[in-house]
């Protein structure tokens, strides 16, 4: 459905020195700067796949979305999305592919979402029929058939971002890209947007990119991931894989019973052999107090370790987590060299 | 682009336009009244001093009429310079929603540009017939399907020119001191300001070659019937050529621009 292939993308821009002289020596000589914004990036995305692209600000993530989207051509490389060269902008693909961009406007801010949604039903020749039924059920998954007819500019930011979703979803759009699509909203929105996401996917399987800097949005939506770097893709894996192997370690955090003085075990503040990591090699504490013991240990060790814990201490509840997801991908991006899944 | 997209395009953003009444009035009154009145004190004084009859083949009740005619087409030549919105387009990004439509962005925009007009559109004719009870003076069939026909061309040739200074902005970080030139020369070669024929006659032929005099001298001596038919076929033949001109030059500058559209950001 979407393939690509070394595809790259260099903006030149204009240099600006800071201060008034540089202003005026700016106005008959301007330095020009190279900057590599995408770099030979090779993937494929099938039919069905919500796909999270992550990366820092800056990375290209946007850039890649926007030539996939054929808003902007190439610097060199090539791309197929459901077999257009999509900066051709034939207008059979753009029939079947949308683009949400954050709080981007679609829709038409004097008129209601209604007009906005009844113009682009003559864009893409909706017939009448698939129109009515396509606008109810996405309006009623979003709970927003009552704000069909306020003027957009008159709408909440969540709202904006549920017509910005039906706008771009009418056609029934074999492939979406979506940049950002929870951006600036508060939790019970990202959540509903999330739902909704989930359940168009389930109901019509279309590819999707998602971009976004919510590791929520990625987790829940995404089972494959893709790590851009200054450009470059470092990592297109699956999700749960980027923890196995990126992760070389795991938390164990104890609950302690009090005992009869009140204070914490002894043995708990040593760090010896006789100590909770005593005989676990690269373990270490993370957190300890009267009632709570959080170790860091290596994901090998993580068995030993808990056996340990549990025959030391009066352990009243004990759980092994993962660590943080965006804490691996944040290393993934410090780290230099190849990673790819 | 089908017809029946493009007049929903255009009802859509006539809605739009018409939902603004104060804007409307203000436009109306400072539009076309403070245009008269200083048309009408300027060319009284001007009449005066010079103690003639006739400036250019008109005479001040001539002048005044054409100068009403001026203020009234003239809305429905240039509307509302909605086409100024394209440079907005390229600088904030929203062009990207035109290049994810199916379709073409041109008629599009000329579209949006017709509906646009529509508070114009009322103005004009509301201050039409103010101005026919007062004169007396109402233009046969024949003059008002011309001036019609003329005032088309007129409108589309004004877009496209427009069109292609606004596509500049692809390369450009400001394209407002091109429109403020275009206005000035369009107003001065176009015959806002004065009527062509007081021009110096060796001004004649580069004024009939140029575009400008399309916008405003030519559908208001058309529709006045200052014209013969001869005069008005060719002036449309003119006109029509100078629409495939701008046409052209602007998928051009499209092509060319579009391969730097950056949608905001990198």
């Amino acid at each position: 459905m979407i393939e690509t292939t070394r595809l790259s993308k260099t903006f030149h821009v204009h240099k600006k020195a800071p201060g008034l002289m540089a202003s005026v020596r700016g106005l008959f000589r301007r330095e020009r700067i190279a900057k590599h914004a995408v770099r030979e990036v090779s993937f494929r995305i099938e039919e069905g796949e919500i796909v999270g692209l992550v990366g820092a600000n800056g990375a290209g993530k946007t850039t890649l979305v926007k030539m996939l989207a054929g808003i902007i051509h190439p610097t060199a490389g090539e791309a197929r999305v459901l077999g257009h060269v999509p900066w051709e902008r034939d207008d059979r693909l753009r029939r079947r592919l949308a683009l949400i961009m954050g709080q981007k406007a679609q829709l038409w801010w004097d008129l209601p979402a209604a007009d906005g949604f009844l113009l682009l039903k003559e864009i893409y020749r909706i017939p009448e029929e698939e129109y009515r039924k396509t606008l109810s059920y996405l309006a009623s998954v979003l709970e927003i058939g009552k704000e069909l007819h306020v003027q957009v500019r008159r709408l909440s930011l969540g709202e904006r971002m549920k017509m910005e979703l039906i706008a771009a979803l009418l056609h029934g759009p074999r492939v979406v890209f979506l940049d950002e699509p929870t951006i600036g909203l508060d939790l019970s929105a990202q959540r509903a947007i999330r739902d909704f996401i989930l359940a168009y996917r389930e109901e019509h399987a279309p590819a999707m990119i998602l971009t976004s800097h919510y590791m929520e949005d990625i987790q829940r939506l995404c089972k494959r991931i893709m790590i851009l770097r200054d450009g470059a893709l470092v990592y297109d894996g699956s999700l749960a894989q980027v923890a196995e192997r990126y992760a070389d370690h795991k938390v164990i955090t104890a609950h302690l019973r009090r005992d009869a003085g009140g204070g914490p075990p002894p043995a708990l503040r040593s760090m010896g052999p006789e100590g909770p990591m005593g005989g676990v090699a690269g373990g270490e504490i993370v957190e300890q107090d009267a009632t709570v013991l959080k170790v860091r240990v290596p994901r090998g060790e993580t068995a030993a370790a808990a056996a340990r814990i549990l025959q030391l201490y009066p352990v009243a509840d004990l759980a092994i987590e993962e660590p943080d997801i965006g804490t691996i991908i944040e290393r993934i991006l410090r780290e230099k060299g190849e990673v790819m899944g | 682009m089908s017809p029946r997209l493009f007049f929903r395009v255009m009802g859509l953003e006539a809605r739009a336009h018409m939902s603004y009444r104060a804007d409307f009035w203000t436009q109306a009154v400072v539009g076309f009244l403070g245009h008269f009145a200083l048309a009408w004190f300027l060319w009284k004084a001007m009449f005066r001093e010079s103690g003639r009859e006739a400036i250019g083949g008109y005479d001040f009740p001539g002048m005044m009429v054409y100068y009403v005619t001026v203020l009234l087409l003239g809305k429905l030549v240039a509307g509302r310079e909605y086409e100024a919105g394209v440079s907005g387009e390229i600088y904030q990004g929203t062009l990207t929603r035109y290049l994810l439509f199916p379709g073409r962005y041109l008629p599009f925009k000329y579209a949006q540009h017709l509906g646009s007009m529509a508070p114009s559109a009322v103005q004009v004719l509301l201050f039409a017939v103010v101005a026919a009870l007062f004169t007396g003076l109402v233009p046969g069939p024949l003059e008002i399907a011309r001036g019609a026909l003329a005032l088309l061309v007129g409108n589309l040739l004004h877009f496209l020119l427009s069109y292609c200074i606004q596509l500049v902005a692809f390369w450009a970080d400001n394209v407002w001191s091109l429109e403020v030139g275009k206005r000035f020369i369009m107003t001065l070669l176009g015959g806002f300001t004065v009527p062509l024929a007081v021009f110096p006659a060796g001004m004649k032929p580069w004024l009939e070659a140029l575009p400008f005099r399309f916008f405003y001298d030519f559908p208001v001596r058309a529709t006045l019937g200052r014209m013969g038919a001869a005069e008005w076929a060719l002036g449309i033949a003119v006109a029509a050529l100078w629409c495939v001109a701008l046409w052209l030059l602007g998928r051009w500058i499209w092509w060319r621009g579009q391969l730097r559209y950056t949608g905001v950001g990198i």
